[in-house]
């Protein structure tokens, strides 16, 4: 990541829009790794990456818990897909490169997509609690370096999309 | 291959009046929200603000909650209420879940 990245905004709000300023090369990054999560949702159901994707509602009750997930899971599914669907459209470099603007709801499955796959990168690197956390921020593998830099990515496109009271 | 409907479009509520709902209906439903070390504070304080229309002091405060206490209960209302909550939550990989508010008498 060139260091003039600290300087512009990845993800911005303009008027008319929110602007995605990355290059090329992160744009293919992205659209991989939108791929990659795809192929992840549509797999088999217990992959234990999917976990953080597909919370418990019911812990302590297995029957209403058995209820929800026969009637949301598919819903799920089919939000996340969507989402991914945007994200790939509207950031692929080699799609329509008249498309410098991103709208709310397209910025806002950019942040979910990329939320998703950090949880799936968390769940890869062993992240589950606070030390581990503080362990990943030190460790430097090229899987952390990706965590990094999509924690980064995840809080320019929270900050562009928060209200300010 | 699932379809892109709206979620909340084709949400169904879980109809499933067992003796534990007859017994307890006057009881709400408390939704919760769990402690995970990968969501960023700001991001859990955005989705706080955006799905319950909550202030910045008071998103904040509830993210504070989730980050030292390990959890905090966002809203106490109906069950299918609270379904879709936990359900818009999960959309943004939240770890929420659900329970009657206080245990059975």
């Amino acid at each position: 990541m060139a260091l003039r990245r600290k300087f512009v905004a990845p993800v911005e709000a303009v008027r008319g829009g929110w602007r995605i300023t990355l290059d090329d090369e992160e744009r293919r990054l992205l659209v991989r790794l939108m791929g990659e999560l795809r192929a992840l949702l549509t797999g088999p159901d217990d992959n234990e990456l999917l976990r953080r994707l597909f919370p418990v509602a019911y812990p302590e009750d297995e029957e209403k818990e058995a209820e929800y997930q026969r009637l949301m899971r598919e819903e799920l599914v089919a939000s996340r897909l969507a989402a991914i669907e945007s994200v790939s459209r509207t950031i692929d470099p080699a799609g329509d490169r008249a498309r410098q603007l991103l709208d709310e709801g397209e910025t806002i499955a950019f942040m979910q997509s990329i939320n998703a796959i950090r949880l799936v990168l968390g769940s890869m690197l062993g992240i589950t609690d606070d030390e581990s956390a503080d362990d990943a921020d030190d460790a430097h593998s090229p899987e952390h370096n990706l965590y990094d830099f999509l924690s980064w990515l995840l809080e320019w496109t929270v900050r562009s999309l928060s209200p300010t009271t | 291959m699932p379809t892109t409907l709206e979620p909340t479009d084709t949400m169904q509520p879980v109809m499933d009046p067992d003796l534990d709902d007859a017994v307890f209906l006057d009881r709400p439903w408390v939704v919760l929200v769990w402690n995970d070390p990968v969501n960023l504070m700001s991001y859990v304080t955005y989705v706080f603000q955006k799905l319950f229309g909550f202030s910045l002091e008071k998103a904040t405060e509830l993210m504070l909650d989730v980050h030292e206490k390990g959890r905090a209960a966002v809203a106490s209302c109906g069950r299918e209420e609270a379904e879709m909550h936990v359900f818009r939550l999960h959309e943004h990989s939240l770890w929420a879940t659900m329970e009657h508010d206080g245990p059975p008498s």
